[in-house]
């Protein structure tokens, strides 16, 4: 593994080919195989969203961007709980060698307030979103948006590179 | 700055939690008549859902009545009978039916009715009016017919000389009526439109006749528990209109009436009298449902007010100049007993201390622990208004293991002044009279 980890920090540096092209070609698929990342970024992408349509609430009082706000909630949910799932799959596969605490944290935090903001989001007409609801729903936006700038979508950590990295200096 | 956010997280999550259990029912009995204890509003994380599953009526199984009266099946085997209605020659006509299917616009909406359908408030109803006739006078009705078929969810009616009123959810229609008719086949003249645009939420249209016959008054339930779909969802309703009965004009009569779900005249006095089922999901003890006279172009506060002037913060944007002018109500009958049927009682069939007063249906609570209602209540009245708090009359809806045997609907006094009482979960019309009564009979 720590080959592989080596390759995929070499072939990553512009004008730097990797040492080994069957190596690489293996790690690029294995990282393909990860199922988490993809629902990760969808689930994500509702609950922020979720955001969106409470502000527009707030500001127009339009029922209808409520209800728009539960449906995304409630499919940003599942999304998550589908991550959920395909992160344990991947674990259990061994596809994922160390996972990012820090950002599996953040992710989890995020899911909970989520799910708790669904509940807020069940009452009647304004206090759905204010303001418990649309506070829940920008912490949670925040959260996600820090965890998916600093590092993308995938649990699986990387921060074998800076050892690695200083190995690969070596000729 | 992750830490940072947790904590705040966490705080505001275990504030939330704790928003949400410290609420515990009061004494219903705190919130009768005209001054009920009103408690703070509660925001709720799951909504305070109490539904005790639909179990029907076991054979030799009963509702349970008051001393000095007797109760007997007058009718069964109904589909979701919501009305009763004598008539002069002492047939009894049966309004069986059921809302429209209501659409989802929420995933509340899907969650909630399927938890709700499990009380029996889904059964599909015969959307019929059936016609019953106690030929030998022996208190139950032998033959049945189907007077009119095929309505859109009716409600109301009302006869004004050979004129048969009918409120479907859509439109109010006049059907010919020839005393001892046992079916009508003619169709319906539309008098006027009633609103009935989705999610036709409170579908019920109640209906009486003032007692010189010239006008109709039609109860509209509001679209929503509490504009959640938009104050445009409420045009036309949540208000009680007058409707003119030569020409089919209409006006507001009253509005502000979150549900106005039954209809009587006060004898002495001659008033319209209503109940009006309040708005929920604001805790166990709100919003006191409640039975009053109808003041003409009055305004009772649905939806940015309730009881006179407490705001309701759910309404939004609010109306400050329309709380200021809200009325409180007469008498409450507490929170979320739902009446849905009411008549007053002139009798002497039954014992004299239910003479001059009000029965009232109660449909039963859904969103409160302990669960309220499940039964007729008498309201006494002296010089036209309500003299006390409400006393028990029919009950032993509920069974022993927490279900519903059935639920009261509307009443009515029949011709020979025994009460009847629709019971749409048990699917039977029943008839309490006198002990002493029946015993002369």
């Amino acid at each position: 593994m720590p080959h592989e980890a080596v390759t995929q920090a070499r072939s990553r540096i512009p004008g730097v080919p990797a040492d080994g092209a069957d190596m690489s070609r293996v790690e690029i698929s294995g990282r393909r195989r990860l199922m988490h990342p993809g629902l990760v970024a969808a689930g994500s992408t509702l609950l922020i969203a979720t955001f969106a349509s409470d502000f527009l609430y707030w500001q127009t009082l339009l029922f209808q961007w409520n209800n728009v706000s539960e449906w995304l909630l409630a499919t940003g949910l599942i999304l998550a709980a589908l991550a959920a799932i395909a992160f344990v799959i991947d674990l259990v596969l061994k596809r994922v060698e160390r996972i990012a605490w820090l950002r599996f944290a953040g992710l989890t935090v995020a899911a909970l307030l989520g799910l708790l903001n669904a509940f807020v989001h069940s009452r009647d007409a304004y206090t759905a979103v204010v303001p418990e609801g649309i506070i829940l729903s920008a912490i949670v936006a925040i959260i996600l948006l820090v965890v998916g700038v600093s590092g993308g979508w995938s649990l699986a950590s990387r921060r074998a590179f800076p050892t690695l990295q200083a190995r690969d200096i070596r000729p | 700055m992750i830490h940072n956010v947790l904590t705040a997280a966490l705080l505001s999550a275990s504030v939330l939690t704790l928003a949400a259990c410290n609420e515990q029912a009061a004494d219903p009995s705190s919130q009768y008549g005209a001054n009920p204890t009103l408690p703070e509003p509660h925001q709720y994380l799951l909504p305070p859902m109490k539904v005790l599953p639909a179990r029907g009526w076991n054979a030799q199984e009963k509702p349970v009545v008051a001393a000095g009266l007797q109760v007997e099946a007058y009718g069964t085997g109904f589909q979701h009978p919501r009305i009763v209605y004598p008539l002069a020659n002492g047939d009894v006509l049966v309004v069986e039916s059921n809302g429209p299917k209501a659409p989802v616009y929420r995933p509340k909406d899907f969650i909630q009715g399927k938890i709700k359908a499990l009380s029996g408030s889904g059964a599909p109803g015969g959307n019929r009016i059936s016609l019953l006739r106690d030929q030998d006078g022996d208190g139950v009705a032998e033959t049945r017919s189907v007077l009119i078929d095929h309505l859109n969810s009716p409600y109301g009616i009302v006869l004004v000389g050979n004129d048969l009123y009918v409120a479907a959810t859509d439109e109010l229609l006049r059907f010919p009526y020839t005393p001892g008719a046992t079916q009508i086949t003619e169709p319906g003249v539309r008098v006027t439109e009633l609103p009935a645009q989705s999610p036709n939420h409170h579908w019920t249209k109640a209906l009486a006749a003032s007692p010189d016959g010239s006008k109709l008054y039609v109860g509209v339930g509001s679209n929503s528990n509490i504009v959640e779909n938009g104050i445009g969802a409420e045009e036309g309703r949540a208000m009680i209109w007058e409707v003119d009965r030569a020409t089919g004009m209409k006006r507001t009569y009253a509005s502000g009436t979150r549900n106005p779900t039954g209809f009587d005249f006060e004898p002495s006095s001659g008033k319209l009298w209503a109940i009006v089922n309040e708005r929920d999901e604001i805790g166990p003890d709100l919003v006191p449902d409640y039975l009053t006279a109808v003041k003409e172009n009055a305004f009772y506060g649905w939806p940015y007010s309730y009881w006179g002037q407490h705001v309701d913060v759910r309404a939004q944007p609010q109306r400050p100049e329309l709380v200021a002018k809200a009325i409180r109500p007469d008498y409450a009958l507490g929170s979320h007993v739902a009446p849905l049927g009411m008549v007053f009682n002139q009798s002497s069939s039954l014992p004299a201390q239910y003479r001059g007063g009000v029965f009232i249906g109660e449909h039963g609570s859904w969103d409160r622990d302990p669960p309220v209602g499940y039964k007729v209540v008498y309201v006494p009245f002296s010089d036209g208004r309500p003299s006390g708090p409400p006393q028990d009359v029919v009950t032993g809806f509920i069974s022993d293991d927490g279900k519903t045997r059935g639920r009261p609907v509307g009443v009515a006094i029949d011709r020979t002044g025994a009460l009847l009482v629709a019971d749409d979960v048990g699917n039977t019309v029943w008839r309490v009279t006198g002990v002493a009564a029946a015993a002369s009979r």
